[in-house]
């Protein structure tokens, strides 16, 4: 077994696999408990449109992913703020219509393009070392920016208002907080794909939501099963030769379940009910 | 005479031309208990909003402190202990005790300043003060109602303010923790000296408290001591007919229907 750790490809795709376990596992801590769940979502598919888009006119995806997905994060907040119309509804549409332009770039393309949908399913086992440096730089910003703000975005994730009025900037937080899911999302279309990156965001989070009521206990839980479930998910699926996408999304909702039946926090709720 | 910390001139307030607060002349000196009264929709939350600086005026002129509140975003509001109106708080909000009270602390520090022991030693003090320090590493979502409005207060204290401004504090919680929680709003403007404005629809609970009632309805109606202000002419001009005034002098305003 340990004669995977001696390939080029694995270790980099280890390495690749443990950062981006790591920065999503710590973003959507924030995601979880601000209820962002369905704008990250909405924020891959835009994403795989940029990147669509760039195979399409011959440019370098990531800059493009970057700008669709940031442009829809944006959006999604004014939406909120503005508050018209109701944000699962405001983001279903834009959801799908970045869904729709990602077909249509495809169906424009000449030929079958295997690299794109690589975005879509993901690859990490095919992480070359120019990528594996692209996702070390962003998730170190990313996670830069989580460690110095760590108090605002955990204050506008309790109480986005009472932190405005306790004079924190908590809008310009918010946005920030916006950015960084959007930044995340891209750095792991690579690894785990369009389809399934938000697994990556939701499912260490909530796993650890099942496990504490400490916002820190949470944290340091949901980075802990991020990072096992990213690299164990890599392991699997070059031993049992599996896509490496669903083989670490597969492993984490397994953990997620087993947390749910297990959960100290509804165990003890059911223990009070039945007093 | 006591310094004025909080001075409205001819101030109005309100959103896409629907007013809330008309022309709103009020002082509140330092250290007094306000308490600000009137029904529903009578621009009672709007006035906690204005102080809190996340309104600005569309006429006239507010002052905090020494500041004008030109700047929406005001360093004036970490000198504000806030106790928002009692929403549905998630009971699995994962958070305990502790790091709730801690957040007081975070708009004081200001970016790029990280917690440090002193501010955990603040944080402690704001819980001996409410009486939860045994509770610290309890889950908030544990808690019963007036234990949750205790740590949210003691949330306001940690911020060391010198406001302390208190929306309905007392909605949602069944009678004797109205009356504790009361009891220990009252305790707290007496030993820390702060000055306290407390919104509330119930007259009758704060009357014994305040030093200073504020009756509102869009326009200031009123403003002085509770046995000027609770005067049936002038009660019944601005609650009409949910008004009843019982032989004992106790102003019932009825059916109050908490809309939020």
């Amino acid at each position: 077994m340990l004669e995977m750790l001696s390939y080029d490809f694995m270790q980099r795709s280890l390495l690749a696999a443990m950062l981006v376990g790591a920065m999503c596992s710590v973003i959507g801590v924030f995601v979880v408990l601000r209820g962002l769940a369905f704008v990250g979502a909405g924020t891959a598919h835009a994403a795989f449109a940029g990147v669509a888009l760039a195979y399409l006119v011959g440019l370098p995806p990531l800059p493009l992913a970057i700008a669709f997905g940031l442009a829809t994060v944006w959006l999604t907040g004014v939406m909120e703020e503005k508050g018209r119309m109701k944000l699962d509804v405001s983001i279903g549409i834009l959801y799908t219509a970045t869904m729709a332009l990602a077909i249509l770039f495809i169906g424009l393309m000449k030929g079958y393009n295997a690299e794109v949908y690589g975005y879509l399913f993901g690859s990490v086992l095919s992480v070359t070392p120019e990528e594996l440096g692209i996702i070390l730089a962003l998730s170190l910003l990313v996670l830069g920016a989580i460690l110095t703000f760590s108090k605002e975005l955990y204050f506008i994730a309790f109480d986005q208002e009472m932190a405005e009025a306790s004079g924190v900037p908590a809008r310009r937080i918010f946005y920030l907080l916006l950015t960084l899911v959007a930044l995340t999302v891209v750095v792991s279309l690579k690894t785990v794909g369009a389809i399934l990156v938000f697994a990556m965001v939701l499912i260490p989070a909530s796993t650890a939501y099942q496990l504490t009521h400490s916002l820190s206990h949470m944290t340091a839980y949901s980075v802990g099963i991020g990072i096992s479930c990213a690299t164990g998910g890599v392991m699997l699926s070059y031993l049992w030769d599996l896509p490496s996408g669903p083989a670490i999304v597969l492993l984490a909702t397994a953990v997620f379940l087993l947390s749910v039946l297990l959960s100290p926090k509804r165990l003890r709720r059911a223990g009070l009910a039945a007093s | 005479m006591a310094k004025t910390i909080i001075r409205f001139s001819h101030a109005t307030f309100g959103f896409h031309d629907v007013l809330a607060l008309k022309d709103i002349s009020l002082e509140v000196s330092e250290g007094e208990f306000v308490g600000v009264i009137g029904p529903n929709g009578s621009g009672k939350t709007t006035l906690c909003r204005a102080v809190l600086g996340l309104l600005r005026p569309l006429e006239g002129s507010l002052q905090i402190f020494d500041c004008a509140c030109e700047q929406l975003r005001c360093h004036h509001r970490a000198r504000i202990g806030y106790l928002p109106q009692k929403g549905a708080l998630d009971r699995n909000f994962p958070i305990t005790v502790l790091e709730t009270v801690m957040m007081g602390r975070y708009g004081v520090l200001g970016l790029f300043h990280r917690p440090r022991k002193r501010d955990r030693e603040i944080a402690l003090e704001a819980l001996v003060n409410v009486g939860m320090q045994d509770h610290r590493d309890t889950a908030l979502g544990d808690l019963s109602g007036g234990q949750q409005q205790r740590v949210l207060i003691a949330r306001a204290l940690a911020q060391q303010p010198q406001v302390l401004l208190l929306d309905e504090p007392t909605t949602g919680i069944d009678i004797t923790t109205q009356h504790s929680v009361l009891e220990l709003i009252r305790r707290l403007h007496q030993e820390l000296g702060l000055t306290v404005l407390l919104i509330t629809h119930d007259i009758n609970m704060i009357r014994p408290l305040v030093d200073r009632l504020v009756l509102l309805k869009t326009r200031l109606f009123a403003a002085g001591p509770p046995d000027e202000v609770l005067k049936p002419d002038l009660l019944s001009q601005v609650y009409g007919k949910e008004l009843v005034i019982t032989e004992k002098d106790l102003v019932i305003v009825e059916d109050y229907h908490h809309h939020r």
